[in-house]
């Protein structure tokens, strides 16, 4: 069953068109990689999704719904939860106050703070501490369990893998097994291939606000998805 | 022995103050505006005050705080919701400030042309004139009162702000007024609060400051003037150093005041001027 | 530097010389009025516009600029004429020094911290029997002035104040430094890392913006022979300056001329053609103000500018271009 649908999408960064005539699909309990470069307009794409930018014209359907012109706060409640390019966590506000946050738009589910404490140890060790105190994976960690505290349905990633070690990518990608296991879709934006790829069910590939690549990970090659984010 | 009245007496004032500048540091903290017209507010709310009392002279004026403080919040709400939440997300830092010096102007002027220029007050009588005798000093009652629901008022609010959701979302929406949305909190919403209670906090002051001493509709700036020395040395970004700051300035003023009767607020505004020479980041500069 | 300009700057130089002999008494005084409030608003839009710092406390140049020609002329028992000089020297002055602890706030807490300066020297002069006091200064030396050349001298500095200020500001913004300081308004850190001294840029901002309000105030109160402190501390300086500006545009040259136009043609309409009183006079103001900035935060003129595509003086500094998301901004 479809749980998101984008059809003919536009939009734009500022007076710079990014993203042009999007088409996208995610089904539900999939798990789907979208790849390109810096500027490809991956981040401006989520963003949309979510209401935080206005886009001028194409659809956007999620849950049978359409959200295309939607304010982020009204589409919060209905199941498409984000995790933002660069945490963008709640300075001032502790750990547990954080992944509170996510409780405000919950739908029922099965994510508590207890299971994300599950999900992240280290994270309720330091459940006062203020995010400027963590690593930038705990960090994530904290982005990704505040998100999930919603019970969110489809999961938007962006750039989850950006500026952590290798190990705490590793660590945050088999987490990522637990959340499919709860039923939650996922989009991971990556700038990664091979571990995006190593991940997903099906492939996006983004070049310059265009899609250049979509297809099912098993019908493509690594190579082929190395082509297609370069535009080769 | 004097001076140690004159000092003791400057404190149980800077709780006055520290009260005029709560609101405005609040809606700083929250938002990044500097309300402009926050002294103004306080003297339309004195005048509220004023006007309840010659219409129920029955009851005790004190009592008549709480309407007063009601309609504040009320009035904040609304002038958030209709103005100032249409320049508050602007990047431009010179429209806030530019808009809410117009409705400074508008306000200022208003009561000119309704209420006249007449110096008014709110009378409590006996209560504003009676003391203590505390170690052969001579504490004011009402100063002494108002210090003590400045502290309480401060207690409250950090306890809404960090022990409750709505306290919590407020704190949200201050870090990251974007990234909120994304759970289901309008920021202009929490905004509209915000500045309701800025300006409740704010009648609080600007009517127990009318008890004190006399208003006209001109006396905004004073109030603004303070309210700002008071954020700015406790530390911006510090609300109980706003009490601190208070404290400080309500002590320059009366010590100045002893020895230089005609001063006005001359010292408060000296005592900020050094201080913002010697140490910019005010008295206290942990953050809250 | 275009031929059109050259040529209208001229014309205006023309027509300020022989304005006095052609337009009575009156019309020359409301003239003179006119010109040194354009003066003042220039320079307040100099120091808001390209220095990117909101003054609400100017009026004290106003006033010190007026008391240091009264007490100098006084003094020195020499024509007010000679020592129009010392009014921007001695706003220059007291804008270097306070510019130090002054700097460390900003935007808002610059405002608001000018004010408070204001305040206290207000205080202090009201205090001062030097500085008279409450009930102020007459000018001492006024036997030595020429009244039939009174009017006329007075327009003529003013004019030459309102043109000249003109002339050097567009003069200014042409040069290197104007460019400096518009990419300091915009994003200083950015400015910095090019090279643009930030905070000496803003200092000589604010230094040429005081003189030159010292200056035109200074002119101001010698046309009533009398300063006093009320009217020369009064925050009022301040809104007509902002008003002006706002209408106009912050960060044109061209705008305050707008601005002015309507600040001035908005009072004799409403003053004296219509007997409103000056309270419901300062309301609207304040209503204009406020509407101008929900409606075209840039000001007026420019939004009438792009509207019909003129392009007068073509000096301007935009405002940070608002956010790229859907009603929030980024952090």
């Amino acid at each position: 069953m479809t749980l998101l649908e984008v059809s003919g999408l536009n939009a734009f960064y500022g007076d710079l068109q990014a993203i042009q005539g999007l088409d996208f699909s995610v089904a539900e309990k999939e798990s789907v990689a979208l790849l390109g470069a810096n500027g490809a307009g991956k981040s401006t794409f989520l963003r949309s999704l979510v209401g935080l930018i206005e886009t001028k014209s194409g659809t956007i359907r999620f849950a049978d719904r359409d959200i295309s012109n939607v304010e982020a706060e009204n589409i919060a409640g209905l199941g498409l939860g984000m995790v933002p390019e660069g945490r963008m966590l709640f300075d001032t506000l502790t750990v547990e106050e954080n992944l509170l946050m996510g409780t405000l738009t919950r739908r029922a589910g099965s994510w508590t703070l207890r299971r994300v404490f599950d999900l992240f140890p280290m994270l309720e060790e330091r459940r006062a501490a203020r995010p400027a105190q963590l690593s930038g994976g705990q960090q994530q960690m904290v982005a990704i369990g505040r998100a999930l505290m919603a019970n969110p349905r489809l999961l938007l990633c962006d750039e989850i893998s950006l500026g952590l070690a290798p190990v705490v990518v590793d660590q945050i990608y088999r987490s990522f097994a637990d959340i499919r296991a709860e039923g939650t879709a996922l989009v991971l934006v990556e700038q990664d291939v091979k571990r995006a790829y190593a991940a997903a069910d099906r492939v996006y590939c983004l070049l310059k606000g265009r899609v250049s690549l979509s297809a099912a990970a098993k019908d493509v090659s690594l190579a082929q998805l190395t082509q297609a984010y370069f535009g080769m | 022995m004097a001076w140690v009245e004159t000092l003791i007496n400057g404190a149980l004032l800077g709780g006055l103050y520290s009260l005029l500048g709560i609101g405005l540091a609040l809606v700083f903290g929250v938002m990044r505006v500097v309300n402009i017209a926050h002294g103004e507010f306080m003297v339309l709310s004195a005048f509220l005050a004023v006007f309840l009392v010659g219409m129920f002279p029955s009851v005790h004026p004190l009592l008549l705080l709480i309407p007063v403080v009601v309609t504040s919040f009320v009035v904040g709400w609304l002038y958030q919701m209709l103005i100032v939440n249409r320049v508050a997300r602007q990047p431009d830092p010179l429209a806030p400030l530019l808009l809410t010096f117009g409705i400074s102007i508008i306000l200022r002027n208003l009561m000119v042309e309704l209420f006249g220029a007449d110096v008014r007050s709110v009378q409590l009588g006996e209560l504003s004139r009676a003391s203590l005798e505390v170690f052969g000093l001579n504490i004011g009652i009402m100063p002494l009162s108002t210090l003590l629901l400045a502290v309480v008022l401060f207690l409250s609010l950090q306890w809404i702000l960090k022990r409750t959701t709505f306290g919590r979302i407020v704190r949200a929406t201050a870090d990251r007024r974007d990234i909120i949305r994304l759970f289901g909190v309008k920021p202009d919403r929490v905004y509209n609060y915000v500045m309701g209670l800025s300006l409740a906090l704010g009648a609080v002051g600007g009517v127990l400051l009318a008890v004190r001493s006399s208003f006209t509709p001109f006396s905004g700036g004073e109030r603004l003037l303070i309210a700002f020395e008071v954020v700015v040395l406790g530390g911006i970004g510090s609300f109980w150093g706003a009490l601190v700051g208070g404290i400080a300035l309500g002590m320059a003023q009366l010590a100045g005041l002893k020895f230089d009767p005609n001063a006005g607020l001359l010292y408060a505004h000296l005592l900020f001027f050094i201080m913002l020479l010697i140490r910019p980041a005010g008295i206290v500069s942990n953050r809250t | 530097m275009s031929r059109t300009l050259i040529l209208v700057w001229a014309t205006c130089v023309g027509l300020i010389a022989v304005a006095p002999a052609v337009v009575g008494e009156g019309a020359l005084r409301f003239a003179t009025e006119c010109l040194l409030i354009l003066s003042m608003a220039q320079m307040w839009n100099l120091l808001a516009g390209y220095g990117g710092l909101v003054s609400l406390g100017h009026q004290v140049f106003v006033a010190l600029g007026a008391y240091g020609l009264f007490l100098s002329s006084g003094w020195l028992d020499i024509s007010p004429y000679w020592t129009l000089p010392v009014a921007p020297v001695i706003c220059a002055i007291v804008a270097a020094i306070i510019a130090l602890p002054l700097f460390r706030l900003r935007e808002a807490y610059f405002s608001i911290a000018m004010w408070v300066f204001a305040e206290i020297v207000a205080a202090f002069t009201t205090k001062s029997s030097l500085m008279g006091g409450t009930a102020g200064v007459t000018l001492s030396t006024s036997r030595l002035l020429d009244f039939d050349w009174f009017e006329p001298i007075l327009f003529w500095i003013a004019g030459s104040l309102a043109l000249g200020l003109l002339g050097a500001l567009y003069l200014l913004m042409k040069s290197s430094f104007g460019l400096g300081l518009m990419s300091v308004r915009d994003n200083d850190i950015a400015a910095t890392s090019v090279g643009v001294n930030v905070q000496r840029n803003r200092f000589i901002v604010f230094v040429l913006s005081a003189a030159g309000c010292g200056l035109a105030g200074a002119v101001s109160f010698l046309g009533n022979l009398y300063v006093g402190p009320a009217a020369a501390f009064d925050v009022n300086w301040v809104v007509y300056m902002m008003f002006i500006v706002l209408i106009g545009g912050i960060g044109t040259l061209e705008g305050p001329i707008v601005g002015m136009i309507i600040f001035f043609g908005l009072r004799e309409i409403v003053t004296d053609q219509l007997g409103i009183s000056a309270g419901w006079y300062l309301v609207m103001l304040g209503v204009v103000a406020v509407i101008v900035m929900l409606w075209s935060p840039r000001g007026l003129w420019p939004m009438l500018r792009d509207r019909f595509g003129i392009d007068l003086l073509s000096i301007r500094r935009l405002a940070p271009k608002s956010d790229l998301t859907r009603s929030g901004t980024s952090d």
